[in-house]
């Protein structure tokens, strides 16, 4: 690519609105590495990234371009930054800790109008540790919380509104909200619900009539000049968006099932669905396929660990893809938020069980970006600068990021881990001398 | 079996009780009396008889610190027979193409709750944790196992050949451990990995405190813990120099306590102590506490602070089984380093990974992976020939099985597994797992892949679960 029609690009994506003013032209250029765009381009075997202001400029092999900083990605692999499909970054610290723990509510006092957005914390220590994961950008949602002193209490099958936040730490780092509401079907929404899955169709499906009644007669209803409705005004409005298909459901559903009712339910009602868990998706994955429902799957769950989940195999994802399912891969849900990173570790595993390699990289990136509607998961021009160098396949294990690029802007890898570690390792003189041994 | 059918004997005639069994180690002038009851539900776990194997050529991961390439490996009457270049195939072998592939030992998981906590996970089968009284070291959690848990055999495709089954660790003293073998069994005992000693699980720090403070009884702080287990050390020394001077000098038989005989048996050495300790200075205390009494710590179990203390762990020859990168989940949780177990390897500690996780046990070479990755970042050379040894010889050695598996060695058994690759990555699969030289698992024949009953007919009554 030559440097006019980068130019071009660059004016288009101005024009487009895609790029902010500049505060200061810099330019990095990410040399000679393996690069998988995740776009339309594919894998280019050994080639440039050019990035000014925070966007991709130019990919190609060769740019003939001066840059403020070079970064050296020769024998490394470069890819978009991982997007966490589900997480409660931010919104927690200390999972034992309730008083660290923002992203769950008890109670019959609020529900699809929850929205823990006021709860986040960029200064989390769950965020550089993730980003040094190789993780750019998350979605936030809220949840349940069957842990410690909420088991068996009251919660609504509706948890709430979400966010999508970069990593960098920022105080400004939320880049999108209302993305998606996220509800609960399944022996979860069963539980929340009174006791059967059916009573939590059935709330769903009254939040949503309830929700439609509320968009026709919106006046009366605020005037009081209406008759009674279960839900809050405050819900109703957050469900707004779900009706008009503007913003997706997330519903989490593992039994074959659950899952056909769920997207039934979306027929009905026209919404946008994303499904969440699905772990016998591939039971149903061509049902899934032609209602165009995309999974978020945790794709290292192959335990019967539930009478909803007994067909849960390694393959789930592979299968659903072969059927045509768009899937996104989350952190193992047994190695909690703080380790979201591990996405990376169960998409190698879904691989290693017949997933094709780049839809291993896309679940774990381009596939998440595109379900919510957020940026990110692409290298191609125009596109956000999140951009990771790896020293090697970012799907291994023996894997690790050497730079991380948000918005083009490198980021510490520095950690609590990486900081403890050499503390003991190499205790500085002073104080530090009592870590000596 | 002579030795069984007596003890067994033993075990139920009330007049002859703890006189018969073991060889007289009760009743016998001067010997040391019986606290473990080995023998009580005795081992019926036997070898299966197979044909010898031979695995040519393959790189071959020993366990004792070496990488031995193009190798060939045989297996014979369940033991590991030999290790070495163009062997010879015994008459009725069969051979394995080992070219490409890399063989390591069984992997050993020192911490498990398979069975105790089964899948599906439902309230009436929630049974590793006997969560009413601080200490209940009278329990043991081979009586709580599921034998047709269906997560046994999802851990044999990922390698495991033995492991440990712990009492949960709300309490101080959680009861006996187990050891098994990871075959099917219609009863635990067909299971029991043949003379492994118990262990008894123990836990420090927020469990305890938590789960009974919350009740309104001790212990409800640390030092509530550590009062609680030096007051049970004291019973427990009182009860050990009554049977023993009972056995010196005979006179009245004293009377027989599960809970003291447990602890007991620590005391004597019989039963190892198995401790779930997170922070640097509560495993600190607790070998001060065994110094006190006079006994030894096995192993500390998810030791995320183990790196803190790693000098005090080697020279006090006590193990650290550590996981990977799990973190935060609990304040004491929060201290975490990737680097942890390398850097108690590089005190010369004994390190190792576990899992505490039916997902988890099934990854446990991608788990070392990244515990040998966050090493070499860490500016220590270790390669896989050392990172084996993290679940394999290092965990055996926590368990008091180190003679007889955990590497690949001339006359141990012959657990073992045939990875497709390097062990040491995302991609690679256990294709072949042997237990005492029995074809356990096969990635590549499905009747070669053990189902427990609990998947014969689910989602499909014509089927298995697939």
């Amino acid at each position: 690519m030559n440097s006019t029609l980068n130019r071009i690009v660059l004016n288009c994506a101005l024009l487009l609105g895609l790029v902010s003013a500049p505060v200061h032209a810099e330019t990095l250029l990410i040399k000679g590495g393996e690069v998988y765009t995740l776009a339309d381009a594919g894998k280019l075997g050994r080639a440039d990234v050019l990035v000014r202001n925070g966007r991709v400029e130019a990919v190609g092999p060769s740019l003939s371009v001066q840059a403020d900083r070079v970064i050296d990605a020769v024998g490394k692999i470069v890819t978009p930054g991982v997007i966490a499909p589900l997480s409660e970054l931010g919104l927690t610290e200390i999972g034992a800790a309730s008083a660290t723990n923002d992203y769950a509510v008890t109670g019959d006092s609020i529900g699809s109008a929850f929205d823990p957005l006021p709860a986040y914390n960029p200064k989390s220590t769950l965020i550089p540790f993730n980003r040094a994961g190789g993780v750019t950008r998350a979605l936030v949602f809220p949840a349940i919380s069957l842990w410690g002193d909420n088991v068996g209490t009251p919660q609504r099958v509706f948890a709430g509104r979400s966010f999508a936040i970069e990593l960098n730490g920022d105080f400004d780092s939320v880049v999108a909200t209302d993305l998606a509401q996220k509800a609960y079907f399944g022996e979860a929404g069963g539980q929340l619900a009174g006791g059967s899955r059916a009573s939590a169709f059935a709330k769903v499906k009254n939040a949503l009539s309830e929700a439609r009644e509320y968009r026709d007669h919106r006046d009366a209803i605020r005037r009081g000049e209406w008759r009674e409705l279960n839900h809050s005004l405050a819900d109703l409005e957050a469900l707004q968006p779900l009706i008009e298909g503007k913003r997706p459901l997330m519903l989490t559903a593992n039994r074959a099932s659950d899952i056909l009712e769920a997207i039934q339910l979306a027929k009905d009602f026209n919404l946008s669905l994303v499904l969440q868990g699905g772990a016998e998706g591939w039971m149903v994955a061509q049902q899934l396929a032609d209602a165009n429902v995309p999974v978020i799957v945790d794709a290292l769950n192959n335990l019967p660990i539930a009478f909803e989940s007994l067909g849960a195999r390694l393959d789930n994802a592979a299968l659903m893809t072969k059927a045509g399912v768009t899937i996104a891969i989350s952190g193992p849900d047994y190695a909690s938020t703080h380790n979201v990173y591990l996405a990376r570790q169960s998409a190698g595993n879904a691989v290693a069980n017949g997933l094709d390699y780049e839809a291993g990289l896309k679940a774990i990136s381009t596939n998440v970006a595109k379900i919510f509607g957020i940026e990110g998961g692409v290298i191609e021009p125009g596109a956000v600068a999140d951009i990771v160098v790896w020293n090697g396949d970012p799907l291994e294990v023996t894997s690790y990021p050497e730079q991380v690029l948000i918005a083009g802007e490198p980021q510490s890898l520095v950690t609590r881990s990486t900081r403890l570690r050499d503390r003991y390792l190499n205790p500085q003189p002073g104080h530090e001398a009592a870590y000596k041994y | 079996m002579l030795l069984h059918a007596r003890c067994f004997a033993a075990a139920f005639g009330a007049a002859v009780l703890l006189a018969g069994c073991g060889g007289d180690d009760n009743g016998g002038k001067g010997k040391t009396p019986d606290f473990a009851h080995q023998d009580a539900f005795p081992s019926t776990y036997t070898v299966p008889e197979s044909k010898p194997v031979l695995i040519r050529g393959a790189t071959l991961l020993t366990g004792t610190g070496e990488e031995l390439d193009n190798t060939d490996l045989l297996l014979s009457d369940g033991k590991i027979k030999r290790i070495g270049e163009n062997l010879k195939a015994p008459k009725d072998a069969v051979e394995v193409d080992g070219k490409g592939k890399w063989v390591t030992p069984g992997i050993i998981d020192v911490h498990s709750h398979l069975g105790d906590y089964p899948a599906p996970a439902i309230e009436s089968s929630q049974d590793g944790n006997e969560m009413t009284s601080p200490n209940t070291a009278e329990v043991w959690a081979e009586h709580s196992v599921w034998t047709q848990d269906p997560q046994f055999p999802l851990a044999l495709a990922g390698g495991v050949t033995t492991m440990q089954i712990l009492p949960g660790s709300a309490n101080l003293f959680g009861g006996r451990s187990v050891t098994v073998k990871n075959v099917l069994g219609r009863r635990v005992q067909d299971m029991k990995f043949p003379g492994a000693p118990y262990g008894l699980k123990m836990a420090c720090g927020e469990n305890p405190k938590r789960v009974y403070g919350g009740k309104g009884v001790a212990p409800s702080t640390r030092m509530g813990n550590v009062a609680g287990y030096r007051e049970a050390w004291i019973k427990a020394a009182e009860y050990k120099k009554k049977w023993e001077d009972y056995a010196k000098k005979g006179g009245d038989k004293p009377e027989r306590d599960l809970q003291l005989e447990t602890l007991a048996g620590v005391l004597s050495g019989q039963i190892l102590v198995q401790n779930h300790c997170y922070r640097g200075e509560e495993m600190a205390v607790m070998m001060d506490i065994a110094k006190e009494f006079g006994f030894h710590i096995a192993a500390f179990h998810h030791a995320v602070e183990a790196y803190k203390v790693a000098d005090l762990l080697a020279e006090n020859n006590v193990c650290a089984a550590m996981w990977a990168d799990w973190w935060g989940f609990k304040h004491e949780a929060f201290d975490m380093t990737e680097a942890n177990i390398a850097i108690v390897d590089h005190a010369k500690a004994c390190a190792m990974i576990h899992s505490d996780s039916a997902i988890g046990i099934q990854h446990l070479n991608q788990e070392v992976a990244k515990a040998m990755t966050a090493g070499r970042r860490a500016g220590f050379d270790i390669q896989p020939k050392d990172a084996v040894v993290w679940m394999t010889m290092n965990p055996a050695k926590a368990l008091g099985i180190a003679e007889q598996t955990g590497s690949l060695e001339k006359g141990k058994m012959a657990d073992v597994v045939v990875w497709s690759r390097n062990p040491f990555s995302v991609y690679a699969h256990a294709e072949k797992v042997y237990i005492d030289g029995e074809l356990m698992y096969d990635r590549n024949n499905k009747k070669r892949q053990p189902r427990s009953d609990f998947e014969l007919g689910i989602l499909d009554p014509e089927g298995v679960r697939p």
